[in-house]
């Protein structure tokens, strides 16, 4: 089997779900929908790889989930960052911001 | 921090043992996400399914989705396993006997390896239970020139080996010996005590349980009535009240103070010792040698030094005693001291046969560890299609090689198991045996480092080759074992492996067998061996007078004993009844030197050769069944006063007479240089120290000339044991009330526990060595199954051209015999080396006895013939049509 492969770089899609839910804990679906509002002109994300990630988070202890009633009455799966999924967030953005103004100052300089 | 910690371990678990909720969960997750994502379509107004298509593109693929999503709970090496070991589990619930045969032999191999492994462990290897009891050491001396190989120490020894000697923290000494515990309800018990020195304790290191120890203010020769008790006896007699420590109890019919109790475990120097007592150390008595010296050495001294040392010591007192030694020089002579390691002496007389037991379960598991790989690379040949296919449709080699490796592992892991239960059996037969007696036993239990040796090995030799054939299915010989005809994953050099294989078990099994073959005719020679006595339907029976009344006052002895014996011998059943000081093979023995009248000691020794003495009554010689052969034996005219008489063995007699010219001769003793006793009989000689001992000179006094206030009662009966013994306590208990009747057996029971360490040698090693012989058949009856199997179609044809079924038979036959003859062969060589080990054990038999090698060769090549047999003549009936269906 091939893997589908991100288009994003590799540990970027732990950051974007870990900011989307620093704001309120959402499903799934929900994650997937902010991240595509937010970036739909530039990222292409298959929906199927979200939940993977999700439960690596998990693994990690970064996000926890729980079973919960959604809009009209509908059971779904939230996640929710938990103490450490905080912190993981400030040192990845953190990180994050670090490479690029690094990559962007190499870029600029030649 | 915490409570992250416990969430991730509550996932982790979660991951594991609750997949088919998570699983369930998962899907209902996608489908929701599914459900919300074509609903958000269909609000942008397109028709269900349209906005369904484009949902589901939008998501990705949903398999793969979930296989990752799985894979990222991190554990799907753990889900892969538990999948190989269930298809493992299917996979040998398919072939039930070849799976059953690789389990029971590999827990055969674990079991007997780690339950003979235990004992030693548990009796050779383990510290005894004293602190620092590496510096512990037995003394004794010996003077060989007058057959004194083993000589104890008289009270005189004992105080000079303790000042003189350097290189002791401490040095003490003990001896067996019996005391009566009267009762408060004046029912008395006989126990068995030790009289030690001031230091015993001290040297042992252990410190009381309660109150103290016999110490060195006890060590005159008329010490103070105390007595330290073991922890069973003060459990058992005393129930185990503290207040009993100051009091006083009655022994031997004097009033004695128990002043301490000993620690449970504590059961030196024998585990039936109940009581310690003061031994009444007295340095000015220069005779009576019946002290074993204990000692411990101090932290810088050696082994070496303490030997030289006392050596010396013995040699000056030599010169101290001219009447004993006649001026021989001590230096010019092998007169020394024997200092042994303690642990060496409690265990020395099993070590050999333990570590024979030890090198015959190292070649078992050896013979099993070769079964297992020729069985399972065998297996793993006749898979070579299944793992070729698997490598075809996508597997990878690694996927492959840890199917088989959990195969093999799920095996072992239940060889193990079982292993580890016959283990545990064969442990609690030995130890709960009533038949064995060896030391240490107590607390041996299977030990767990030997165990978890023993199951590392057998589980990395069936992962090894179980392994060893997919390496070679992974290299390349997939394709072609897909293609074509080609079954055995070795071929032609596959297959001289496994002969080599099949010939280094037969070897071993050779071994194995020549060795337990020995061990038998060594145990056979042993018991056929003439006693010179007739142990069976005689019954010994201690009679242990109360010393306060009877000590010190012979004719009391003398008037006691024979009246008991009378009325014994009016019992009915009874057939005859004799008083004696001891018995063969009781492990009690006087010995003294002896000197013939108007025959001096050979000339320049000037040293008197050593015979047993034994006081025995009127009728000994009848009722142990030792032939009188000149002479007459004692009766009521041997009293005290009249003419002191003797009976000398053959052994003795044969020194200086022939046949009766013994007669009518005279002998003295050395402790006693004054009284010359006429022989007035010759009896047959005796081995009484045991079988395997041969007989040594003895003379026997006259119980009534020198009585025993312990002596043995021997009873032989014809009627009902029991009824009679009953009826002999009574008899006793009417002329001596205070005298215990506790210690009662069969004579033969004296005679089968002298026996006891070659007669489990001999059914252990004698089970190994079939179990070896059955391993080896099975070893070469797979091999050449799987030969037939692989050429069957040849066969086949063969025969379809015109071969004779009989030539086929033959050529079969002929190639496994090869490997069987080539086996034997070396195996034969292998035990030649091999038994000079058992040598120091066996007993008549050479080492290289000829019957014992042609029998048991010959009979492992008939085992192998047979087992070679079966596939031969499946050869030689292959139907070339079947054959050539199989294809």
């Amino acid at each position: 089997m091939t893997g589908a492969r991100l288009d994003l770089p590799q540990g970027t899609l732990d950051l974007l779900i870990l900011k989307a839910l620093s704001l309120q804990p959402m499903h799934g679906w929900g994650i997937s929908e902010r991240i595509q509002l937010v970036s739909r002109e530039t990222l292409q994300i298959p929906q199927g790889s979200l939940y993977p990630a999700l439960h690596r988070l998990e693994r990690k202890g970064w996000v926890k989930a729980h079973w919960g009633t959604s809009e009209n009455n509908r059971r779904a799966r939230f996640y929710e960052l938990t103490g450490a999924g905080r912190r993981q967030l400030e040192r990845e953005t953190e990180e994050w911001r670090r490479l690029t103004g690094a990559v962007r100052l190499v870029l600029e300089m030649s | 921090m915490l409570t992250e910690l416990w969430s991730q371990v509550r996932y982790r678990a979660r991951a594991l043992f609750r997949r088919a909720e998570m699983d369930r969960e998962l899907d209902a997750e996608l489908r929701d996400h599914l459900e919300r994502e074509t609903e958000k379509y269909e609000r942008e107004g397109l028709p269900p399914d349209e906005a369904h298509r484009r949902a589901r593109r939008a998501f990705g693929r949903v398999s793969h989705a979930k296989e990752t999503a799985r894979a990222a709970r991190g554990t799907t090496l753990v889900d892969g396993v538990a999948r190989d070991l269930r298809y493992a589990v299917r996979s040998w619930w398919s072939r039930p006997v070849f799976a059953l045969g690789v389990i029971v032999i590999l827990a055969l191999g674990i079991g007997a390896t780690s339950g003979i492994f235990s004992l030693v462990d548990g009796i050779l290897l383990r510290p005894l239970p004293y602190p620092h009891s590496e510096r512990l050491v037995q003394l004794k001396q010996a003077y060989p020139e007058i057959g004194l190989d083993s000589w104890a120490l008289s009270n005189q020894n004992v105080a000079m080996y303790r000042d003189r000697v350097r290189g002791w923290q401490a040095f003490a000494g003990f001896h067996h010996g019996g005391a009566t515990l009267m009762r408060d309800d004046g029912r008395p018990r006989r126990l068995g005590v030790e009289r030690v020195t001031g230091d015993f304790f001290r040297v042992l290191g252990v410190p009381p349980l309660l109150g103290r120890t016999i110490g060195r203010s006890d060590d005159t020769p008329d010490p103070a009535r105390v007595a330290v008790l073991s922890y069973g006896l003060w459990k058992s007699e005393f129930g185990g009240r503290r207040s009993v420590v100051g009091s006083s109890i009655v022994l031997d019919g004097r009033t004695t103070r128990v002043v301490g109790v000993m620690p449970e475990g504590f059961d030196f120097p024998r585990p039936w010792a109940q009581a310690y007592l003061p031994l009444g150390l007295d340095p000015t008595r220069r005779f009576g040698w019946f002290i074993t010296g204990v000692g411990r050495l101090a932290p810088d001294a050696t082994l070496g030094e303490v030997r030289r040392s006392s050596r010396l010591a013995m040699w000056h007192w030599a010169t101290t005693m001219p009447g004993l030694f006649h001026g021989v020089k001590p230096e010019t002579t092998r007169m020394t001291t024997l200092v042994t390691p303690l642990r060496d002496v409690l265990v020395g007389d099993v070590r050999r046969p333990l570590e024979v037991l030890q090198a015959a379960v190292v070649l078992i598991l050896l013979i099993a560890v070769v079964n297992i790989a020729l069985l399972l690379s065998n297996r793993a040949a006749g898979r070579a299609r299944e793992m070729a296919l698997r490598r075809a449709l996508g597997a990878s080699g690694g996927r492959v090689a840890r199917q088989l490796l959990t195969e093999s592992l799920a095996l072992a892991l239940a060889g193990g198991v079982l292993g580890t239960g016959l283990a545990y059996l064969l442990v609690h037969l030995v130890v709960h045996s009533p038949a064995v007696s060896l030391p240490r036993l107590g607390d041996v239990g299977v030990s767990w480092r030997v165990l978890g040796f023993t199951l590392v090995v057998s589980a990395g030799a069936g992962v090894a080759f179980g392994l060893a054939p997919a390496i070679g299915l992974l290299r390349g010989r997939a394709s072609a074992s897909l293609a074509g005809a080609e079954r055995g994953a070795g071929g032609a050099a596959g297959r001289r492996f496994d002969g080599a294989l099949v010939g280094v078990q037969i070897a071993l099994a050779a071994v194995l067998l020549i060795a337990a073959g020995l061990m038998l005719q060594s145990f056979r020679n042993l018991m056929g061996t003439p006693l010179g006595f007739e142990p069976r339907g005689a019954t010994a029976i201690a009679l242990p007078l109360p010393a306060s009344v009877y000590a010190g006052h012979d004719s009391l002895v003398v008037r006691a004993t024979s009246e008991i014996v009378d009325r014994v011998r009016a019992v009915p059943g009874v057939s005859t009844a004799a008083i004696s000081w001891n018995l063969p093979l009781g492990g009690r023995y006087n010995t003294d030197g002896f000197q013939v009248e108007g025959r001096p000691p050979p000339a320049g020794t000037r040293v008197e050769t050593q015979t047993v003495q034994l006081g025995v009554g009127p009728g000994y010689f009848r009722t142990l069944g030792i032939p009188l052969l000149y002479g007459r034996s004692f009766d009521d005219r041997d009293e005290a006063g009249s003419v002191p008489v003797t009976v000398v063995d053959q052994a003795l007699a044969s020194r200086y007479w022939r046949g009766a010219e013994a007669l009518g001769h005279r002998i003295r003793l050395t402790g006693d240089t004054t009284t010359w006793f006429t022989i007035v009989g010759v009896a047959g000689s005796v081995r009484d120290e045991s079988a395997s001992v041969p007989p040594r000179p003895h003379a026997y006094f006259a119980f009534a000339q020198a009585p025993s206030a312990q002596p043995m009662l021997t009873v032989r009966t014809a009627g009902k044991r029991g009824t009679v013994i009953a009826a002999v306590r009574r008899a006793v208990r009417v002329v001596e009330p205070a005298v215990p009747v506790d210690d009662v057996r069969p004579l033969s029971d004296w005679v089968g526990s002298s026996l006891d360490t070659q007669r489990i040698t001999e059914v252990l090693l004698l089970a190994f060595a079939l179990l070896a012989a059955l391993l080896a058949s099975v070893g070469i009856y797979g091999v050449m199954s799987l030969y037939v199997t692989d050429r069957y179609r040849e066969f086949g044809v063969r025969l379809a051209i015109g071969a004779q079924p009989r030539g086929l038979l033959r050529m079969v036959l002929g190639q496994g015999m090869g490997l069987a003859v080539v086996g034997v062969a070396v195996g034969v060589a292998g035990a030649l080396v091999a038994t000079r080990w058992l040598r120091s054990i066996l007993y008549e038999v050479s080492a290289a006895d000829p019957v014992v090698y042609a029998v048991l060769a010959g009979g492992l090549l008939g085992v192998a013939a047979l087992s070679v047999y079966l596939p031969a003549r499946r050869a030689a009936h292959s139907d070339p049509l079947e054959a050539l269906r199989a294809e």
